[in-house]
């Protein structure tokens, strides 16, 4: 029962993302764009959730839907003046064929590992107590996790950077 | 289990998700009114006062009005982003009551990470603010949706930090947990020892929910309404509701986090906890008409210069002591 359940809510899960991947790509209008990306990110944050790891799956829908997306949104709201002026250039022929290109590469690599691998479903992980999460984070991980702090900091510094040249510009 | 048994959790849930929404729109009903008494009285008039004895009926007048009203899009406006916005505004309302300990045993759904729950989906606050400002076709929702974007991007941040300082000492996001650990009586609550988490907590508070002093989103005297300037009937409705719901909210929290939720002096129970959330959200109503709204500048240079380095400060110390002590 609870694996015929699993399997069916994976199943939507998997739906949301891709209409959600879809609609990112062939909306015309970069808002709705935008919406299309957060939805596949809620798709990302219930496969968390289906996974046993509801911090990771929380965490996804704080830092992505509450604050990158929304920062996206300031972006989009920045560069173009209002909703109408929003109409992307048509597509040519060559943008079309490039891009299907670009997806047989992910189609032919994940399709031959999973050819390959014969993925088959293991049993359900355990939910880990986000203190045990912590400390193994500051544990046996310390060293990825100060890394990935550090490549934020760097892109931080970046930006304040950026913004701190232009100001002196003008 | 029976083949067609219903799980418990699954009826728990519906019953829950049923109260909350009478909940809200009750409570909603109740707190319009209180405001705009609190606001007449305050300013020395009686506040509303024709529809029923001393204007009590006033807010269900109004809110068949709202119902009644004819629904208007706006010429050139994105009609799926224009509607999407409210009910993204509203929905999330359901999930932050949802892990809620309203007394010992009214808790919906008893979820080990109920606060950040909470705090996750209150970012769809501030997308739905986006999509109308966006959506509606006209500067003034713009304006006022950029203003949204920038004040809650900004405050999320302390507000965070502060609730952080509280997890830390009590070491669990469980809102069931955090109250089990505090005391009946008041000096037993961990405002006692977070004072300056609550303070910095609640002006956050104040400016995630766009009460005024920090109404800059829809800013009446400049921007019109702002975001909702375009919406009528049920869809300014909504966000009214929304508005309201999050202002329980973010109390609620707050009582639960440091202010002992349901447990008082002598007869701990739900009753405590919903008079502590009136209280503050009494507080919330007063600035509102004492202060004048706050410049964008000033807000931002509020947020960035005193409550975020305050807040990081609190918690260093907060470690350390917990470290050390």
């Amino acid at each position: 029962m609870t694996a015929v359940l699993a399997k069916i809510v994976f199943g939507s899960y998997v739906l949301v993302i891709a209409a959600g991947a879809l609609t990112a790509a062939i909306s015309k209008s970069l808002v709705r764009a935008l919406l299309g990306l957060i939805l596949t990110l809620f798709g990302v944050a219930g496969l968390y959730l289906l996974m046993a790891a509801p911090l990771v799956a929380l965490m996804q829908i704080l830092i992505y839907v509450g604050a990158v997306s929304i920062l996206i949104f300031f972006a989009i709201m920045l560069v173009r003046s209002g909703p109408q002026e929003d109409g992307a250039r048509p597509r040519t022929v060559r943008q079309v064929v490039l891009s299907l290109l670009a997806l047989l590469a992910p189609v032919v690599i994940l399709g031959s590992a999973i050819l390959q691998g014969r993925a088959r479903g293991g049993p359900l992980p355990a939910e880990v107590p986000v203190g045990e999460l912590g400390a193994g984070l500051l544990g046996p991980y310390v060293l990825s996790f100060e890394l990935i702090s550090l490549v934020l900091f760097v892109a931080m510094a970046g930006a304040v950077l950026i913004a701190f040249e232009k100001r002196g510009k003008r | 289990m029976g083949s067609f048994s219903i799980p418990v959790e699954l009826i728990r849930i519906v019953v829950g998700v049923v109260a909350i929404a009478a909940f809200v729109a009750l409570n909603a009903i109740i707190l319009v009114y209180l405001e705009r008494k609190v606001a007449g009285h305050i300013q020395r008039r009686p506040g509303p006062f024709e529809v029923g004895p001393h204007g009590i009926l006033q807010t269900v007048a109004d809110a068949l009005k709202l119902v009644g009203k004819q629904l208007i899009k706006p010429a050139g406006a994105d009609a799926f982003l224009f509607w999407l916005a409210p009910v993204l505004g509203f929905l999330p309302i359901f999930l932050f009551f949802l892990p809620m300990p309203f007394g010992p045993v009214l808790t919906t759904l008893e979820v080990p990470l109920g606060l950040l729950l909470i705090l996750a989906f209150a970012g769809l606050n501030v997308l739905a603010i986006c999509i109308a400002g966006w959506g509606s076709n006209n500067k003034w929702s713009l304006l006022g949706a950029a203003r949204g974007v920038a004040q809650s991007v900004a405050y999320e941040i302390p507000l965070l930090l502060a609730l952080l300082a509280v997890v830390f000492m009590k070491g669990s996001m469980n809102l069931s947990k955090i109250i089990d650990s505090q005391g009946a009586w008041p000096w037993q609550w961990n405002i006692v020892l977070q004072p300056l988490a609550f303070l910095i907590y609640f002006i956050c508070a104040i400016a995630e929910t766009n009460r005024a002093p920090f109404d800059l989103p829809e800013a009446e005297s400049e921007l019109t309404a702002g975001f909702h300037t375009e919406y009528s009937g049920m869809g300014f409705g909504l966000f009214f509701l929304a508005e309201y719901a999050n202002m329980v909210v973010v109390c609620a929290v707050a009582t639960t986090v440091f202010l002992g939720g349901w447990k008082g002096p002598f007869f701990s129970g739900s009753w405590w906890f919903l008079a502590k959330v009136y209280l503050l959200l009494m507080l919330m109503f007063w600035p509102r008409w004492t202060y004048p709204r706050v410049r964008f500048d000033q807000l931002l240079n509020f947020n960035w210069k005193w409550l975020m380095p305050l807040a990081l400060a609190n918690l260093l110390v907060t470690a350390f002591i917990m470290k050390v002590g």
